[in-house]
């Protein structure tokens, strides 16, 4: 890094690597008919998510879901809070729709001045997949906080959110990974 | 016959969609396993090919709760982001992933890991090709590693997705694969 590039790694950044959010129950569980519109949705007309008897005598012995299925049953909005879709356009009425709602077990913000998000990539490890019925609970993480420089000279942050889910037996289902940009 | 992708670029956009390689219900209630030793390095997977519309991505933004205008609105779209149209959702290429990896290693193989990154905006009318080509294999533990680079790409060669996978195939005189998965001690 030149002299003239002020780092964007503060140490009030880098504490940030590590800090972890609460562990969230998701709303509802597993269903059938979540599975039934997501397999839908994502064009996967797989058998082991709808045949019962077909299901059971497969590997896994039962029906089963998409691994990453519950990181969107995660961030559901709860019934029980405000409804957020509303009061963003009541605050706003050329809101993106996404941009104010809130979504639960969210990390802190990283205090950095680089206002602008770009999605650097995603990783998945997958190790079981989650049943009908499962309680899913999940936290973040925020797992890594790097810096580079740019063409123009200036320094960036590329930001690591590391998702953990497990269900109600403490079986690890999967874990997500989502990098972004600030610049 | 599956079409090696570079093969597949080479066809007009209508042709393209004459080799889609996406299977039916049967075909993975019958699907037979591949193991270890069947894989070579350089082999392609079979090409899942889409030809999404507004209807895919309205009925994907419904399904996952994804409020993101940039998907459904086209008149936000064009006229507050400046984009070319509504936006194929991220998070549904990200679901396809696992799907496909599934699929290669069913009935008793384990889609264990991907990465990926996102790059290019796709849009409805476009035709894209998802697919795998195998780089190296290991055994470890009773196992058979595969790791795979993967991607996304449009009819015009334009690559949206670059990454990298790595699945597990049964070995043929080996024990299944756990299931939950456990990899090996290193």
């Amino acid at each position: 890094m030149t002299q003239e590039t002020q780092s964007a790694m503060t140490p009030e950044v880098r504490a940030m690597i590590g800090v972890s959010g609460d562990v969230v129950q998701a709303w509802g569980v597993v269903d059938a008919e979540y599975l039934r519109r997501f397999t839908q949705a994502v064009m996967d007309p797989d058998p082991r998510y709808w045949d019962q008897d077909f299901a059971e005598a497969t590997h896994y012995g039962e029906i089963i879901t998409p691994p990453i299925m519950v990181s969107y049953l995660a961030s559901r909005i709860r019934p029980d809070q405000d409804d957020p879709v509303t009061r963003a356009f009541e605050e706003n009425p050329e809101s993106d729709g996404i941009g104010s709602v809130e979504r639960p077990g969210e990390l802190p913000p990283v205090p950095t001045n680089l206002v602008r998000v770009l999605n650097a990539g995603n990783e998945l490890e997958i190790y079981k997949y989650p049943s009908i019925g499962d309680t899913v609970f999940f936290q973040n993480r925020y797992s890594d906080i790097r810096e580079r420089v740019g063409r123009d000279g200036r320094a960036f942050l590329i930001i690591t959110r590391e998702t953990t889910y497990k269900n109600q037996n403490e079986e690890l289902l999967c874990i997500t990974r989502a990098s972004t940009i600030r610049r | 016959m599956s079409l090696p992708l570079e093969e597949l670029l080479k066809l007009e956009p209508e042709d393209i969609l004459a080799h889609n390689e996406r299977p039916k219900a049967d075909d993975l209630r019958n699907k037979q396993q591949i193991f270890f030793e069947d894989v070579e390095e350089g082999m392609e997977l079979p090409k899942y090919i889409y030809n999404p519309t507004p209807t895919h991505l309205f009925r994907w933004s419904a399904a996952i709760e994804n409020f993101h205008r940039i998907h459904y609105d086209l008149d936000f779209g064009l006229n507050h982001d400046r984009n070319p149209s509504i936006l194929v959702h991220g998070s549904w290429k990200q679901s396809v992933v696992p799907q496909y990896l599934k699929d290669w290693t069913l009935p008793k193989g384990w889609p264990w890991k991907a990465q990926f990154e996102h790059r290019a905006m796709l849009v409805p009318g476009d035709i894209l090709i998802m697919w795998g080509k195998v780089t190296s294999k290991y055994e470890k533990g009773q196992m058979g590693f595969i790791e795979l680079e993967i991607g996304m790409m449009t009819q015009d060669g334009i690559e949206s997705m670059p990454g990298t996978a790595t699945v597990v195939l049964p070995l043929r005189d080996g024990p299944d694969i756990p299931y939950p998965f456990v990899p090996p001690a290193d």
